[in-house]
């Protein structure tokens, strides 16, 4: 299931581990926390080797994606259980201290007397969280604690987690499959794909310069689309990569970082648009085979000839399924992938994506 | 396929408390137009399925009309309505080909073979089914199984209406996509009236041409995805749709105009001029996507500090603070600030909705 795999995490960090599912999250987070064991390898806490340290002697903490509270017991007594339980004794006094504080971090002081019964899916959820928190725990472990939430509630947790869980010491590890979480909310991401960490570092780092097709599209939000090209040399130095009779990018890239004939691009769906008011993009038809309005955008899915791809616009706008648009692409945002490996080879005006200040 | 109406409809559940009976759904007038795709959109219990199972009289209303091309049908049997219905959980005949699925209502019916065979053919063309003619359902996957309920639901010619019930609930995202572009394509190309229920934003706007959304057994606002966008009719409306929701800003109307409440923060007169006879609890709404930004001072642009920043990739969504007002305003990816730092932030009049008592002021 996993092979081979290399971690470093730093204190301070907030660690997502992204992949699709059945990419192998759920049974990393569950061997780091000390809940599985792996066949091979050995796993550090600040240096000390804990591997073969059950996971109730390790100062962890783990949110399931299931609500998991006793629904006996009141919000208060939920979040004082793992205080009631340690090892090192703690006044009342100090329980009270320490559970409303946490309370008060995740808005759960008005309904600490109420049974999770009695309050809303992202209330219980949020108390589940307070449980992992209160009790300080160096490493925190979440596995997708958010996926039962409807998006609101999701949306909500988010800005909220990124809160609770800044300048803390310890570590906290978060596994998900949507890489918004990995955006909004981490300060690192792991990519892991088929049991393997295809890539990992600072959640900016990765984004902008994915090692790999497979991350390029998967951190990505919507996904990245790729399509083939064949790239051929031009007099004036350049090359003009072909996707289709229509589509093509007379580009400044030296053909020598270039030699095959055939690569994978790769275009943002942000990078896309329907209309070029600066005439420096490169038009192409295609037709809509559906509109999906989600949140605030709206992702519009086209077919140029046998090409699928997704453009996605900043608002909420119709398009009745087959009609037919001219769409554009930016050429100054183009990624180029090996096409066997998939491997991150070159992309296009790279040194103007650290662009400077702007406003609008 | 028909025009649906519901006049007047309320529904009243007995409690268990004893006298009492309480309001599922509460004076709702509703039109779905013939040949429209429609979403009822809202979160659980605000009385969307009562309404479907209303409509399609497995429920009996206590009071009101539910019309069919203007004929009441509150006392037609169920049998009688043909409505058809997706579920949440395919149904199909495990033991049947595909084919036989979709030939099932017809046949039933006593249609004769010559047409249950060109109808047959012509939903499984439309619905992509071909391929899987012969195939016994239950070795269809979750998605392809919803789509054979679908068409079993829409083969036959005299249908008044399509309900669906959180039909895409079971799918496995990926195949998502596709059963979404067939319900678009299949409610355009045979004009059918359709009605799909959902707590979810983005199957209702995706979806529908005209949305509906409820709470507690009202209607809130019925509109276009862009209308309930741009003009949300109640603050509730602009939370619930959009990601994140509308900014709200209390303000207070004196004499010399619109002011936030105690803040001194600046409205544009253009916005204030709106409200000269307005009354009681005054609001801002403002969606993060229109709020303008800038890291440079600009005259009659109100200071703000950032508070956090949240990447999306294409895009970041800042929250900025001034005083107790707390708002998010939406830049471009590479918009270059860091938290505490300063920005000065206009609300275009066009796009900023002003709200009395919890209700859209139409200029």
């Amino acid at each position: 299931m996993l092979r081979d795999l290399y971690l470093e995490l730093e204190a301070g960090s907030f660690v997502t581990l992204l992949g699709p599912t059945g990419s192998g999250k759920t049974t990393l987070l569950r061997i780091l926390a000390g809940i599985e064991k792996p066949d091979q390898g050995r796993i550090y806490y600040d240096g000390i080797d804990v591997t073969a340290l059950p996971v109730q002697e390790r100062n962890i903490a783990f949110v399931y994606q299931q609500f998991v509270n006793y629904p006996s017991m009141t919000l208060f007594e939920n979040i004082a259980s793992p205080l009631r339980v340690a090892k090192e004794k703690h006044s009342e006094t100090e329980i009270k201290r320490k559970v409303e504080e946490t309370a008060e971090l995740l808005r759960l002081a008005d309904i600490l007397q109420h049974l999770p019964e009695e309050v809303s899916g992202g209330q219980r959820q949020r108390c589940a969280i307070a449980r992992a928190l209160v009790k300080d725990a160096r490493f925190i472990f979440l596995d997708e604690p958010l996926a039962n939430l409807d998006y609101k509630l999701r949306e909500e947790l988010r800005t909220e987690l990124k809160q609770i869980f800044k300048d803390r010491d310890g570590v906290v590890i978060y596994a998900t499959p949507e890489p918004i979480d990995a955006l909004t909310m981490a300060t690192h991401v792991g990519f892991l794909h088929e049991g393997e960490i295809l890539q990992y570092g600072e959640v900016r780092d990765v984004y902008r310069n994915p090692s790999n097709a497979a991350v390029g599209s998967y951190f990505c939000h919507p996904q990245m689309n790729l399509f083939p090209c064949d790239v051929e040399s031009r007099e004036n130095a350049g090359c003009l990569l072909q996707v289709s009779q229509e589509l093509k990018f007379e580009v400044g890239l030296d053909r020598e970082k270039l030699p095959n004939d055939r690569y994978l691009l790769g275009v943002r769906p942000h990078h896309l648009f329907l209309s070029d008011p600066q005439s420096r993009m490169v038009p192409f038809q295609a037709t809509v085979e559906l509109a999906e309005v989600v949140g605030s955008n709206t992702e519009l899915h086209l077919r140029h000839g046998g090409i699928r791809m997704s453009l996605l616009m900043q608002q909420v706008e119709q398009f009745p399924v087959g009609k037919e648009v001219t769409s554009f692409i930016d050429p100054d945002h183009l990624y180029i992938f090996d096409i066997e490996s998939g491997a991150f080879v070159t992309r296009t005006n790279s040194s103007s994506i650290s662009s400077s200040s702007s406003s609008r | 396929m028909a025009r649906i109406e519901l006049k007047s409809l309320e529904h009243r559940y007995a409690s268990s408390r004893k006298g009492k009976s309480s309001f599922a759904i509460e004076d709702l007038n509703i039109i779905w137009e013939d040949g429209t795709a429609n979403a009822l959109l809202g979160p659980s219990g605000c009385g969307k399925t009562t309404i479907l199972n209303i409509i399609s009289g497995l429920i009996k209303p206590t009071g009101g009309e539910v019309l069919f091309d203007g004929v009441e049908v509150n006392n037609r049997a169920t049998r009688n309505r043909h409505i058809a219905q997706v579920f949440q959980f395919p149904v199909v005949y495990d033991t049947m080909s595909v084919m036989d699925n979709l030939a099932f209502p017809l046949r039933n019916r006593g249609h004769d073979e010559k047409e249950v065979q060109s109808r047959t053919g012509e939903i499984m063309e439309l619905l992509d089914l071909n391929k899987l003619a012969d195939m016994k359902a239950e070795r269809l996957n979750p998605a392809e199984k919803q789509i054979v309920s679908l068409g079993r639901g829409i083969v036959r010619k005299d249908t008044v209406a399509v309900l669906l019930d959180e039909p895409l609930t079971v799918i496995d995202p990926v195949l998502k996509l596709d059963l979404r572009r067939k319900l678009r394509l299949v409610q355009r190309e045979l004009k059918l009236t359709m009605i799909y229920v959902t707590h979810d934003q983005h199957e209702a706007l995706t979806f529908a041409d005209h949305v509906t959304i409820m709470k507690d057994g009202a209607v809130v606002q019925s509109d276009t995805p862009e209308g309930l966008f741009l003009k949300p009719s109640t603050p509730f409306v602009g939370y619930f749709i959009g990601s994140p929701g509308m900014n709200m800003i209390p303000c207070e109307n004196n004499s010399a105009g619109l002011e936030v409440t105690g803040s001194p923060l600046f409205i544009p007169k253009s916005i204030g001029g709106k409200t000269d006879n307005l009354e009681g609890s005054i609001e801002l709404g403002i969606r993060p996507e229109f709020v303008e930004t800038s890291i440079k001072e600009l005259p009659d642009w109100n200071r703000f500090e950032i508070r956090s920043l949240d990447h999306a990739g294409a895009y970041q969504i800042l929250t900025l603070e001034s005083g107790s007002i707390r708002i998010k305003s939406r830049v471009e990816d590479h918009f270059v600030s860091k938290e505490g730092d300063p920005v000065w932030v206009n609300f275009p009049t066009d796009k900023t909705n002003l709200y009395a008592n919890g209700k859209l002021v139409t200029p």
